[in-house]
């Protein structure tokens, strides 16, 4: 009776009710016809629980710290550094579109504010030189979900707290898949600059240029070996990195004058209002996640899901699949705290590594952020660029193609994830 | 039939830990004893909630019917639980075990602490064991003497008992998530805890450097087990009387469990190159000698922290007394 | 239908004022938060004597910034929502569409109002493990800061929510009579985007 939740939830996701009020209705209406009344009281309690903890601040902080990158002058500055770079290839502002991304994150945890900061500046200027506006959003939105891939990640900060797994470890094991994203999205990009007739950007950089470049961009740049080399280094914890990110990214912008004090409380109010709805949904998560558990979906899951096949190659295929739909249809985060403690353990008694598995989760996911219907990213695209979603959907199917590869890549050669990682003493 | 009782019991652990032994040995025998007129239904992990502070509080609003916690997870409603935390108060688990038992001063003592201070919403049921006792590990040196803590830091829950423990051994006391221990061992944020082996292999420390323990045994782990008051008093008579035996059923599966386990923790433990170290009587003595400020701290700051602490001393001279006299008599 | 304008005009201005001083307040709270956990890192890493209070003081800080400024991020639209469907059906059904989503939305709201005040209730009986108020400093005995004081914070943002989500029905309704010009536009300061 109870597992009713299900259906309902989906229901009303598709016809329009935000994520939030879906997470507890669903659940709650089953519960109070079930005269489950006493379990009510357990979801709103959990809601705030979710919500409650230390490891989680490290979401407003990392927002916070991208917010204050994020002002044009740090932006323009990696712009520039990828155009002295690539900026001369064959579709040259498309593959610069793409390096930025995979520069801007290693400063923003979040997919979004990548497409919204990159795509102001590049869907334009890339119209200008000639292409087209659905092909400049595409590769906008498909390259920007490198951005929690790459360190810092909200969505592993998620990931690390409902699983236990070590925010660290996810970190360092993200670097690679993350470039791998990336490079992906840079070939496809040469092949379609071919039969396109792309244009170059510019002329080849000369060594000075290159320099001067790289020179401008070095203290943003310098923000992800900050923070992973300050918890690697043992001087802080993974949420106390990401208030020295903060700081950091402070200093920088005030020192390049990118940002004044007076833009301060803005950048504050950004960080708070784009976090306040993150963690809602975490806390709504966490008290949908406690009702899945008392209707025993889970137990049940696990055991269909075994009687498909014992063997983890098989079942990692399935389980990419099933990754792909939910993450159609669910953000990211909400997605893993549901099914992350269901799915989790079956691949780890099946001896995939919990780090690796964690990674498989979080970029299939994270993919999902640029499928429709519920893909963010894609919806910052078109309210960025004015091109129509379903548009951008379509221009953006070669790329979502690569990235398919690319997890299917990940999912079967652990070592992507596991290298670096193990490198640091956090995977045996 | 109309007399059906769910109890729902939850463990913030895992399937390994003695909190899911006695579990199921309570399930097992109030289930059969009660003929089936009350079914135990077992959460184990944090699906219904995370930490000591929120089950507690399911525990009050009777959204969970029973929960186990150590003294530092509801150390913020239950402050005086922490005399559990006091360290070198009790020798051996002989004297432990009689000591909490239920119907010892002491125990009887915390229960009534317990109820009154949740207003009547929370009964305490029994107090069991979670791997066995606490012992000083870090990954820089041996310790033998309290002047071998200087200036380590050592990982403790936030909490002020705990601290302020550390601080007497002059050493320094750091709060550090539990899912984020094993990191900070590795990258030396922390260089030390104060935990049971079976947690300290569990979590597979020593390979994050966790390699020196020394055996000082200061405290012994007590698993408080907490019931929702109005739940326990709506079941008739017959049905008390089972839960009550359950949960002595279930105290004994606790006390008996972390012996077993550590037996093999230990060995891993030393295999693994990790050096243990037993304090002789008078480095034990030298380390109680420092840690004497926290017992004056612990009464001039814990409300009813004197009571408690004088009622944990009275069981402990009751239950060497009961013991001593015990064994003289099966000696001969 | 004046009087159902004008009471929606009156909601919509306590709303925009009360909202205002949300956001006023989470710009501090965020601004702190960062602060404390600085000063945290200064004390364990530099001085070597870790703070106690400094995590459950942030995270006070964090849940009280979360309930006064999502009530924000609700009225200008940053609720993470599938809106194809919506949008694709003519005005008239999209905007019943709309009153049904916010109903049901008003109806979670309204029942997490009630679990609120219970929860912030039994908050009272909890003392939190570590935030006191320094009462020793004045010769008096030092004061634990009391649970409830965090569960408040998610217990007023379902308050502040819920009066939001009933200016928007009101707003909606406004729609079905084609009067939704009359009243004041939501005028957001920033767009807000989750993840
Ligand atoms: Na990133
Ligand atoms: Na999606």
């Amino acid at each position: 009776m109870l597992v009713w939740f299900l259906p309902i939830f989906l229901l009303f996701l598709m016809i329009g009710l935000p994520v939030f009020f879906a997470l507890l209705a669903a659940p709650g209406i089953m519960l109070w016809l079930n005269g489950q009344e006493r379990d009510l009281a357990l979801l709103y309690r959990n809601v705030y629980n979710g919500m409650d903890s230390f490891p989680l601040m490290a979401i407003p902080f990392f927002m916070l710290a991208g917010e204050m990158m994020n002002r044009g002058g740090i932006t323009m500055r990696l712009v520039e550094f990828s155009q002295a770079m690539v900026g001369h290839f064959k579709g040259g502002l498309a593959q610069v579109n793409i390096l930025s991304s995979m520069l801007f994150a290693g400063l923003s945890g979040s997919a979004v504010a990548d497409t919204s900061a990159l795509g102001s500046m590049l869907i334009p200027a890339m119209e200008k030189e000639g292409y087209t506006r659905r092909f400049a959003a595409a590769v906008t939105a498909a390259s920007s979900v490198i951005g929690p891939i790459i360190p810092p990640s909200g969505i592993m900060i998620i990931y690390s707290y409902v699983m236990g797994e070590s925010v660290a470890a996810l970190f360092l094991a993200g670097i690679v898949p993350g470039v791998l994203v990336g490079l992906g999205l840079m070939i496809v990009t040469r092949i379609m600059a071919n039969s396109n007739d792309f244009p170059a950007s510019r002329a080849r950089a000369t060594w000075p240029e290159k320099g001067q470049a790289s020179l401008k961009a070095f203290f943003p740049l310098l923000t992800p070996v900050i923070i992973l080399g300050g918890i690697l280094g043992g001087a802080f914890t993974p949420t106390e990195a990401s208030a020295v990110a903060v700081a950091y990214a402070f200093i920088v912008a005030i020192f390049m004058r990118t940002m004044t004090v007076g833009d301060l409380p803005q950048v504050l109010l950004k960080a708070a209002l784009t976090s306040s709805v993150v963690l809602l949904l975490v806390g709504a998560a966490m008290a949908f996640k406690t009702v899945v558990s008392l209707s025993h979906a889970p137990e049940a899951l696990a055991a269909f899901i075994l009687t498909l096949s014992e063997n983890p190659l098989i079942l990692l295929f399935l389980i990419n699949l099933l990754l792909f739909i939910v993450g159609m249809f669910l953000d990211a985060g909400p997605a893993i705290i549901i099914l992350g403690p269901i799915l989790g353990p079956i691949f780890t008694n099946l001896g995939i590594d919990p780090v690796h598995f964690a990674i498989i989760m979080s970029v299939n996911l994270t993919v999902g952020l640029a499928t429709p219907p519920m893909g963010l990213v894609l919806f910052v695209a078109s309210s960025v660029s004015g091109e129509r979603v379903e548009s951008i959907a379509k221009a953006i199917l070669p790329f979502l193609a690569i990235e398919i590869a690319v997890i299917f890549l990940i999912t079967y050669v652990p070592n992507i994830s596991l290298f670096v990682p193990r490198f640091f003493g956090f995977v045996t | 039939d109309g007399h059906a009782i769910t109890i729902r019991a939850t463990a913030n652990s895992n399937e390994n830990d003695e909190d899911y032994d006695g579990l199921v040995v309570f399930k097992n025998y109030v289930e059969q004893a009660s003929n089936g007129a009350i079914t135990v239904e077992m959460f184990i992990g944090t699906q219904l909630c995370s930490n000591g502070t929120e089950c507690l509080q399911g525990i009050a609003d009777g959204t969970i019917d029973v929960f186990v916690s150590t003294s530092g997870g509801v150390s913020g409603a239950f402050p005086f639980v922490q005399v559990l935390d006091l360290p070198y108060l009790m020798s051996d688990d002989r004297v432990a075990e009689t000591a909490l038992a239920n119907g010892s001063t002491f125990t009887t003592k915390m229960q009534d602490m317990v109820e009154e201070t949740s207003g009547g919403a929370i009964r305490l049921m029994t107090i069991g064991n979670t791997g066995g006792w606490r012992n000083f590990a870090n990954t820089q040196r041996r310790v033998q003497t309290p002047a071998d803590m200087e200036g380590l830091k050592i990982r403790t829950v936030v909490a002020d008992l705990p601290q302020e423990l550390v601080k007497a051994l002059g050493a320094s006391p750091t709060p550090i998530p539990w899912p984020e221990l094993f990191t900070s061992f590795q990258t030396g944020v922390v260089e030390g805890s104060k935990n049971g082996i079976t947690d300290i292999m569990n979590m597979k420390f020593p390979d994050a450097g966790l390699n020196y323990v020394t055996l000082d045994g200061h405290a012994y782990m007590g698993a408080l087990w907490f019931m929702n008051n109005d739940k326990f008093m709506s079941m008739d008579e017959d049905m008390r009387r089972v839960i009550v035996d359950g949960f002595y059923q279930l105290q004994q599966a606790t006390f008996a469990s972390p012996k077993r386990k550590s037996i093999q923790a230990y060995e891993d433990f030393q295999a693994a190159g990790g050096d243990l170290y037993v304090p002789t009587p008078d480095e034990k003595a030298a380390f109680k000698e420092a840690a004497a400020p926290v017992y004056d701290w612990f009464k001039a700051n814990i409300d009813g922290g004197e009571d408690i602490f004088n009622a944990l001393n009275e069981a402990v001279a009751d239950a060497e007394e009961t013991i001593n006299a015990a064994r003289e008599a099966d000696l001969n | 239908m004046p009087i159902m304008l004008a009471v929606t005009r009156a909601l919509a201005a306590v709303n925009a004022l009360v909202l205002a001083i949300g956001r006023f307040i989470s710009i501090g709270l965020m601004g702190f938060m960062v602060l404390v956990i600085l000063l945290q890192v200064f004390f364990r890493y530099i001085l070597n004597d870790a703070l106690p209070w400094s995590e459950e003081a942030a995270r006070f800080m964090m849940l009280w910034m979360t309930g006064l400024v999502a009530p924000s991020a609700y009225r200008w639209g940053g609720f993470v929502a599938i809106e194809m469907v919506p949008q694709m059906l003519p005005k008239r059904i999209g905007a019943l569409l709309m009153l049904f989503l916010l109903v049901v939305a008003g109806l979670v709201l309204v029942v997490a109002v009630q679990l609120g005040w219970k929860h912030v209730n039994s908050g009272w009986l909890f003392n939190s493990s570590s935030l006191k108020i320094p009462m020793d400093l004045f010769g008096m005995k030092v004061v634990r800061v009391k649970l409830a004081w965090m569960y408040m914070s998610l217990f007023v943002g379902v308050i502040l929510l819920l009066s939001v989500n009933v200016e928007l029905i009101l707003r909606t309704l406004a729609k079905f009579a084609d009067r939704e010009d009359e009243l004041p536009e939501i005028k957001p300061l920033m767009a807000v985007e989750a993840e």
